[in-house]
């Protein structure tokens, strides 16, 4: 069965039609081009999925796109204001080296995003719980959690 | 492997999506979160041809509680709503407990306990400590609502007592009696985030040293979430004594029917069951005595 | 003041804003016109006889574009080791028989996903299924099917190493111990599946986008498994997800993607599921170790015997270069006089075998030092002292295979019980708890060529400009491990530049300076890092030549590049931006541009490699005693890795094989029957997630390589090895249970544990 939906990404809307089988992460990659959002594993184990639906962190490999209608998507390409002014999460990633191969990266920041949002001032136990969702091969984890920290410091300043 | 092809609906009312389920028949199915029904349908494990999304139905996406009805969980509640929500982790530690153990946040953030319980895996996670409680589910269909005690729940791995087209709408849990401790105790033999090998619910109902009563449930060690009988009998009207613990938990062991499989053997399921009910048993003596 | 302008710091990693965007394009993320998808099907049997392939319902499926099966392709087999053609056993799809569950036997490419998969049902094969071998003794033992004709006895590489009269060093020992160690199989377990995206030009030629950490060993292999000639192919490494040694050899998806992209000249994408990766993906060896040792009453290490089986599964993939490395291993930590090895590679049913972070060392030292600890109890000898006192030194020669150029082994020891208190709590165990020790050595990339390369192992090539700043050009692969910001940070150290001075193209088999073997045995930063310096050597010439002429500067003059500027070291006033320079050079040369090639091959080093890494590491862990659950605490690393050239980058590279080193020893292991995979999802092959992560705490000890690009050697590879040798003995130290065979589960610990200790 084919649907004709708006999707609201990143504040903008896209118009697709699409199967009802299809997941959001398959329209996102596929047909709006948004490659940044990753498949690690599809079962909703790895997390390198990750997406905010009205605020919640999901795994877009498990969520039908047609059940998004009228909901708030936010993906990785969402997070930074411009090309130059990256999201203080983003900043923090690049800057205490948690990036080493990038395919976890976006839904690592997404699963920051969404703890920081409902979390400001995050305990180490706390950070860990919140991206134990997010497998990665690459870090230890150590400096992923160093990088949330300090996003977390930073988005606090700004406020 | 993509997704099995199927219909997608998303009534706003329980009427509606009850009548749709009765139309629509054989191979329909509810989805709250979806999380376990969407790798179910990709594994090709069951054959969906139409998906009703019960998450646009308000009603449903309610937690509610009174002192005389108890707790009302509806049925898209999420397990991070339920493992934050502050009234039922102040009465209902334990059921928040199980919540915040099941699987990871982004999972957590999309799933139902209804789900959880509908999916009917024996490791389901918030199975037992809603048995222990004596949590009963809502069910509607096109005929009508019924009440289902939880222990009459589950007939089966994957198998409930619900019929094609009946909708689970809320679990309900009794308000605790006066002196009651809950507690939740899991074990996955390899890593934190994991699927539990074996999980025990148990709520002692105290007078002050003196367990008045005593309701323990085991998952993952029998087709379905299981009553530890003789644990449960040998704790009534005693003295809750670290020796007791040990042999309710011993008592527990011999009861269950656990498998060996790829996450744990039948005897390390067997070993774990006497720990977890010994210390299931300690944390809601303590939890009474608060 | 520091020595060096930009060496030592730590520069935020390139493309990390592309990557924290979602900018970055992995393979899987491109998408061309027209282009096509591709599934493969795979064997449901361990061995069968292909009797018959029929693939005409698929063919006419609507929207199926392409279906081939082995016999479409060219009867041409492949492997990595080319210099030895009889170890080269795949094809791009199985011809007559499938030798493990999961073998690829038929591809099809439609137009979208769901097509090509149904279509993959529509395909119908008959096998006639044969007898199988899942574990090596039964490939070993009388009766038992040969799983590749040429090898009646299924082993199919040996590799044998003798140093010494080891009979005699034998008799000569006080004590001898043998034990006997099995280790098991994981996952690569990087993040991105395995992608390929192949395009043929209506010319013929084709160009390949794959994740792979070889670009250049695709190339060649590709050309040949498709009777093409290497320049017809052009391989490029667009970002990859990891890869961890599983992802260094051309793959049959690879070859499906270009023949078929050729065949219906659309662009083929192949992406594997995760299901397909954990259920038929390269594994680390499962090996069993036989281990003879013998030494004086005070320690001292005389001879060792040792004897590996690997189980190469039903491929040799990488197996013969394991089979070589882990009877290295077996002696470059400790000296003996006398040093025996046997290793034999022997197929089996079980899903193939390949090279996965440490390359036979994790096994080999997970033997090596348990039994240290084994030998140190028996004789009453403080485990740390049995090893200071064998442990080999700079300058020492490891018989026949090389001498040690730099090595701080013994610093390394000292440091970490330092740190980690190893022997106050060693002496006042707390209950339940426990502290253990594990130590490696590391290669800094092989010497070896059996690949059989004809160009250099490395090379750079650098084109200067007059605006200051410079491209480099590698064929080195950045898979994560951040060699795109090494080599223009050793080039910005060399040439005075800042990073931002640098653009650097990489991996791309037609752009890119022949040739580069790749990213494995952590050979990158000292092989192609000083092919690197020696393209910088030589743009400096021509660049100093050019400020030498302009300032008629006696020719006896060293000049020096810094801050952007070249001058001259006793007259710094005489000088000129590095731009300037640039624009004089080429106008000496009437306007041709200035580029300078360098290149690095490994000469006279031995048979192993230019330079060893060394380390120790503790383990401090917590056993519950009820549920035989072990949690690891706090794990203390001193590590010698030469000059420390990116601080941040080598913790990083640390802390990851502390992630997976704490995987491979207490949860991740494959759950087989009959040679099927039974887990197959994460939720079911568990990697450590944030929450299993112990406290950790890493010292560098700064060694100078002279090998090395400014003293530099292997970081964090090696690592991987003494994090399960070090949690196990945690692990006897805390319960009295002692793993020989791993991994370490709550079931053995439960089993395995004596009430008595701690």
């Amino acid at each position: 069965m084919k649907h004709l939906i708006t999707l609201k990404v990143n504040g903008d809307d896209y118009t697709v039609a699409c199967d009802s089988s299809r997941t959001l992460n398959e329209v996102l990659r596929e047909d709006l081009g948004l490659t940044g959002t990753k498949l690690g594993c599809g079962d909703g184990d790895c997390g390198a999925c990750t997406v905010l639906i009205d605020g919640d962190s999901v795994s877009s490999c498990l969520t039908l796109a047609v059940s998004c209608e009228g909901k708030e998507i936010t993906t990785v390409e969402g997070l930074a204001k411009s090309g130059e002014e990256l999201h203080p999460i983003q900043e923090a990633f690049i800057e205490k080296g948690a990036i080493q191969c990038g395919f976890c990266t976006a839904g690592m920041e997404m699963s920051a995003l969404n703890l920081l949002k409902k979390n400001p001032s995050p305990t180490e136990p706390e950070i860990r719980t919140a991206i134990s969702g997010n497998l990665c091969r690459c870090t230890g984890y150590y400096k992923i959690i160093e990088a949330i920290h300090s996003a977390a410091e930073t988005m606090k300043e700004k406020q | 492997m993509g997704l099995s092809r199927f219909d997608y609906y998303a009534p706003e009312t329980i009427g509606d999506a009850c009548e749709l389920a009765g139309k629509l028949g054989e191979g329909t199915m509810f989805m709250a979160g979806g999380t376990d029904l969407l790798i179910k349908a990709k594994r090709r494990l069951l054959n969906v041809s139409a998906v009703i999304d019960i998450k646009k139905i308000k009603e449903l996406n309610k937690i509610t509680f009174d002192e005389k009805e108890g707790l009302v969980i509806g049925s898209t509640v999420t397990l991070t709503e339920i493992e934050n929500h502050p009234l039922i982790k102040e009465k209902y530690p334990a059921i928040a407990d199980a919540a915040a153990a099941t699987a990871n946040v982004q999972i957590r953030n999309m799933a139902s306990a209804a789900g959880n319980l509908c999916n009917a895996a024996p490791s389901a996670e918030n199975a037992p400590v809603l048995l222990a409680m004596g949590a009963n589910v809502t069910v509607e269909g096109r005929d009508g609502k019924r009440i289902i005690p939880l222990d009459k729940f589950f007939t089966g791995p994957g198998q409930t007592v619900l019929k094609q087209g009946e909708l689970l709408t809320a679990i309900n849990v009794p308000v605790p009696p006066k002196g009651a401790g809950t507690s939740y105790q899991h074990i996955s033999a390899r890593g934190k985030v994991d699927i539990s090998s074996v999980c025990v619910g148990a709520m002692l109902v105290m007078k002050g040293d003196i367990c008045e009563d005593a309701r323990i449930f085991l998952g993952a060690v029998a087709p379905t979430p299981m009553m530890a009988k003789n644990a449960q009998e040998l704790l009534k009207g005693k003295k809750i004594t670290e020796e007791l613990l040990q042999t309710a938990g011993i008592e527990a062991s011999k009861e269950c029917k656990p498998i060996t499989d790829m996450r744990a053997s039948k005897e390390y399921r067997t070993l774990m069951v006497a720990v977890l009910t010994g210390r299931a048993i300690d944390e809601s003596r303590r939890r009474a005595a608060k | 003041m520091d020595k060096y302008d930009i060496i030592g710091k730590s520069v935020p990693r390139n493309h990390t804003k592309d990557k924290a965007t979602g900018a970055a394009q992995y393979t899987d993320d491109i998408k061309l016109p027209g282009m096509l998808h591709g599934r493969i099907l795979r064997s449901p049997y361990a061995h069968a006889r292909i009797l018959n392939i029929d693939t005409s319902r698929a063919e006419a499926l609507a929207g199926v574009k392409c279906v081939i099966t082995g016999n479409d392709l060219p009867d041409i087999k492949f492997g990595n080791w080319r210099l030895f053609t009889e170890t080269q056993d795949e094809t791009g799809l199985a011809r007559d028989r499938v030798r493990f569950i999961g073998d690829e036997v038929a591809a099809v490419a439609a137009i979208d996903k769901d097509i090509a998969e149904e279509a993959l049902s529509l395909i119908r094969v008959e096998y006639e299924e044969l007898p199988a071998s899942f574990d090596i003794d039964t490939s070993l033992g009388k009766g038992a099917p040969i799983i590749h004709d040429p090898f009646k006895n299924n082993i199919s590489v040996v590799r044998k190493v003798a140093n010494g009269d080891l009979d005699k060093a034998f008799s000569e020992c006080d004590y001898i111990r043998e034990d006997v160690f099995n280790v098991h199989a994981i996952s690569a377990c990087y993040l991105e599946p395995c992608s390929s995206l192949a395009k043929c030009d209506p010319d013929g030629k084709i160009t390949l986008w794959t994740s792979t950490q070889t670009p250049y060993m695709v190339q060649c292999l590709l050309a040949s498994a498709l009777g093409m000639r290497e320049n017809d192919i052009r391989v490029i490494k667009p970002h990859v997800g990891g890869g961890f040694g599983a992802k260094m050899e051309l793959r049959k998806w690879d070859v499906c993607a270009a023949f078929m992209a050729k065949k219906t000249g659309k662009p083929v994408k192949f992406t594997l599921t995760r299901e397909e990766e954990l259920a038929t993906g390269r594994r680390r060896h499962p090996m069993r170790l036989f281990s003879k040792v013998g030494c004086k009453k005070d320690g001292t290490l005389v001879a060792k015997d040792l004897k590996i089986l690997l189980d190469g599964g039903a491929y040799n993939a990488m197996g013969p270069t394991a089979t070589f490395l882990c009877g290295n291993f077996g002696l470059m930590l400790y000296k003996y006089k006398s040093y025996r090895f046997l290793g034999q590679h022997v197929y089996t049913n079980n899903p193939p075998s390949s090279a996965i972070r440490g390359f036979g060392s994790p096994q080999s030292y997970f033997a090596t030092e348990t039994q240290m600890n084994l030998i140190a109890e028996d004789l009453g000898i403080d485990p740390i002292e049995i090893r200071r006192m064998n442990a080999v030194k700079t300058g020492d020669v490891i018989p026949e295979l090389s001498t040690i150029g730099s090595c701080a082994f013994s610093e390394c020891l000292d440091k970490v019980i330092e740190v980690s208190g190893y022997h106050e709590k060693r002496k006042n165990p707390k209950k339940g708890r426990g502290i253990g020790i594990g130590c490696y050595s590391f290669i800094s990339g092989g010497v070896f060529n059996w690949f059989n390369t004809q160009y250099p192992f490395s090379a750079a090539e650098i084109r200067a400009f007059a605006d200051g700043t410079v491209h480099l050009l590698t064929m080195a692969s950045d898979i994560g491990q951040g060699s795109d910001t090494i080599l223009p940070q050793i080039l910005a150290e060399e040439l005075g530049l800042k990073m931002e001075d640098i653009r650097i193209t990489s991996a791309d088999t037609a752009t890119t300076p022949q040739a580069d073997l790749g990213s494995w045995g952590s050979r990158v930063t000292l092989m192609a890092g000083n092919a690197v310096i020696d393209a910088a050597k030589k743009l400096k010439e021509i660049l100093f030549g050019a400020v030498t002429a302009h300032y008629n500067l006696n020719v006896i003059h060293e000049l020096e590049c810094k801050d952007g500027r070249i001058f001259s070291q006793v007259r710094p006033d005489k000088g000129l931006t590095f731009g300037q320079a640039v624009a004089l050079a080429q106008k000496f040369n009437r306007g041709v541009p200035i580029v300078t090639r360098g290149s690095y091959t490994p000469r006279g080093m031995g048979m192993v490699t230019p330079a060893f890494s060394f380390g120790a590491q503790v383990a401090e862990v917590e056993v519950d005693e009820k549920t035989g659950r072990v949690e690891v605490k706090k794990m203390w690393t001193a590590h010698d890795c030469g000059t420390v050239l990116n601080p941040v980058s080598v913790e990083g590279q640390l802390e990851g094989s502390i992630h997976m080193g704490l995987g491979y020893v207490l949860s991740e292991q494959f759950a087989m029957e009959k040679g099927k995979t039974l887990n197959t999802t994460f939720l079911d092959y568990k990697m450590p997630s944030a929450l299993d992560m112990p406290v950790s705490e890493s010292i560098c000890i700064e060694t100078y390589e002279k090998e090395g690009p400014y003293g530099a050697k292997e970081a964090g590879e090696g690592l991987v090895g003494p994090t399960a040798p070090a949690i196990a003995d945690a692990v006897y130290n805390a319960v009295g249970y002692r793993c020989m065979d791993m991994p370490i589960t709550p079931e053995k610990v439960l089993k395995g544990k004596k009430d008595s200790l701690n």
